[in-house]
């Protein structure tokens, strides 16, 4: 058995299970953001509930529409807030950041956990050796009434990744790559695990990003092996949590292996409106950048803001250019004024906002007008995503993100000096 | 379950921020809300011209992106009897299944159906079949959970049902 089929195996209480098989499993913890517990409260209450299951496996977070902008979400938000004082739910973070950066950050997730969420991102926390997979508004208004929900246990292909960085290179050009061979679909319902050398001495937040990417393959969840790197971070964010590391029994447990060689890799860039038509960030040409989006549960962490300001430093926005900054999370944000970063970028010009989904939850600051460009270390460039239809996305890493919005039109980072 | 309808043809990736744009979430719903906004990034006018029993026909991975469960919600109250495409997205399959919408794969049957074919399925059967052209299909057997769900309306239904087995077992 996979790992990930040994994880799904425990929370159906049961000892095996098969690959296509369908299963009632109970998670440990399930994520419900603004819009996500707004809808689920109103579903739950048409589907005859009245009381949340469990209440202590639940943790509502704050993120797509907070603060509100729209009275329909601040009148939403206080009934939330009164319905989560009902139900008992004590996990609650408002303004704090994304869920999904939030969740790694306070041990929520963990090797071996299960989690569901509501919200398609949800797939990021499984970096941590877990499986964590998006659901819809009915599925967690189904599992808040009855304490489980179903699962069909997927197929698994393995990314071994091998070879070195070339300069500014990140685990976002590697998640663009694999877009760009395989395409959207590469993985539809697979998990995708990443293994080899190179991941081995990746940092989690390189790994965060790359699981965060699955689902933009189509996958249900990704899966890194724990290693010391994940007991680490696990425990120095929840030192008492207990939890069990499992183990894939062979490689025949995979449907697919393939081999990917990082040297070969060079800045990336996706360009409108799917992510896997993807150019090399140098050939781009002349592509104006109206605005550089910064941030988002792909691109919102400290290692972010540390290869962003590097970049930065001592250098203005192209006159043209502007750029809307939305750390992932409080303790990022806190962590990139401590080191001086956020300096760094106002001083350059850029606009900082709230901890949180910013733009690309669609209506927050920093929309893009008709015929706009935009370039972002988010993980889609769909159309319409950030702003007007008639608007266009290009997806990069950090460091492309902030060496285009320098010089104001899509640049390779790799020949950028750092004073 | 037998399904008979017009097709609407769609093409290749088509993401859940076009089947139903971020700018028209709200916290609730008024009946009827989620299908005045169906396909409006791909065609403002779609909410007007599909109709009750209609069937939407799509490319490789149809309902990509976001966990939008607007997306499959606004095909149910629109009156669409099925969605059918060579392959889905995850996310959007669960939410078709789960709010009653059948849900249909079916190897390169984007190339078989033109805008406006009346198309005939036998879910329980497992056949598709193009009534203009004469093309038939085989479909892949469905998981007959994911049938009975489809069956019992969605998971509401579902739910419903096992909260009133609970209230039973209790008194």
């Amino acid at each position: 058995m996979h790992a990930i089929s040994k994880i799904i195996a425990r929370h159906a209480d049961r000892k095996g299970v098969e690959v296509g098989e369908i299963v009632n499993v109970v998670p440990d913890y399930v994520m419900l953001n603004d819009r996500g517990a707004a809808r689920a409260a109103d579903l739950l209450r048409q589907m005859g509930g009245d009381k949340v299951f469990n209440p202590s496996q639940v943790v509502v977070v704050f993120d797509h529409h907070y603060p509100p902008i729209r009275q329909q979400d601040s009148v939403s938000q206080k009934k939330t807030r009164a319905w989560i004082e009902l139900q008992g739910i004590s996990k609650f973070h408002a303004g704090e950041g994304i869920g999904h950066v939030i969740f790694p950050e306070k041990g929520y997730a963990f090797p071996g956990a299960l989690i569901f969420g509501t919200d398609s991102h949800t797939v990021t926390n499984s970096a941590l050796g877990c499986v964590a997979t998006g659901m819809g508004h009915s599925d967690i208004a189904s599992y808040l009434a009855l304490g489980y929900n179903w699962l069909k246990v997927p197929e698994v292909i393995r990314f071994d990744l091998h070879g070195d960085f070339r300069p500014r290179v990140y685990a976002k050009d590697i998640a663009l790559r694999i877009a760009q061979l395989y395409g959207e679909d590469a993985a539809p319902y697979l998990g995708v695990e990443f293994a080899g050398p190179l991941v081995a001495r990746m940092p989690m937040s390189e790994r965060l990003v790359l699981c965060n990417m699955v689902i933009d393959f189509g996958a249900k969840t990704g899966y890194i092996q724990p290693d010391e790197i994940t007991e680490r971070w696990v425990t120095q964010r929840a030192p008492d949590r207990k939890w069990i590391a499992e183990t894939t029994d062979s490689d025949k447990d995979y449907g697919r292996i393939v081999d990917l060689n990082v040297s070969e890799i060079e800045p990336l860039v996706a360009i409108p409106h799917d992510l896997s038509t993807v150019r090399a960030a140098a050939d781009l040409g002349d592509v104006r950048i109206d605005e550089a989006i910064f941030g988002t549960c792909t691109g919102g962490r400290i290692d972010d803001f540390r290869v962003a300001a590097a970049i930065m430093k001592g250098r203005k926005l192209a006159p043209h250019t502007r750029m809307m900054i939305n750390p992932g999370s409080r303790e990022t944000y806190l962590q990139a004024m401590h080191e001086g970063l956020i300096d760094i970028m106002v001083e350059a010009g850029a606009t900082i906002g709230v901890p949180g989904c910013g733009p690309c939850s669609g209506c927050h600051q920093g929309m893009l007008a008709p015929g706009e460009n935009a370039i972002t270390n988010a993980s889609r460039n769909f159309k319409g995503r950030f702003g007007s239809p008639e608007a266009s996305a290009y997806v990069a890493s950090s460091a492309t993100v902030a060496a285009s919005a320098i010089a104001g039109r899509i640049v390779s980072p790799a020949g950028v000096n750092v004073h | 379950m037998h399904i008979k309808g017009k097709t609407w043809v769609f093409g290749r990736n088509v993401n859940t921020d076009l089947i139903f744009p971020k700018v028209w979430f709200r916290p609730t719903y008024e009946p009827g809300e989620m299908a005045s906004h169906l396909m409006v990034g791909i065609d403002e006018d779609f909410p007007r011209k599909v109709g009750r029993g209609d069937v939407i026909v799509g490319g490789q991975n149809f309902g990509c992106g976001s966990s939008r469960e607007e997306a499959a919600a606004a095909m149910k109250e629109a009156g669409v009897a099925a969605v059918v495409a060579p392959s889905f997205g995850r996310l959007f399959t669960r939410n078709a299944i789960n709010v009653g919408l059948p849900v249909v794969t079916s190897l390169r049957i984007d190339e078989e159906i033109q805008q406006g074919d009346e198309i005939e399925i036998d879910l329980a059967g497992g056949t598709i079949r193009n009534l203009r052209s004469g093309y038939e299909a085989r479909l892949p057997p469905m998981a007959s959970e994911s049938l009975n769900l489809i069956e019992d309306g969605g998971i509401a239904n579902y739910t419903r049902r096992v909260l009133e087995q609970r209230r039973r077992v209790q008194v």
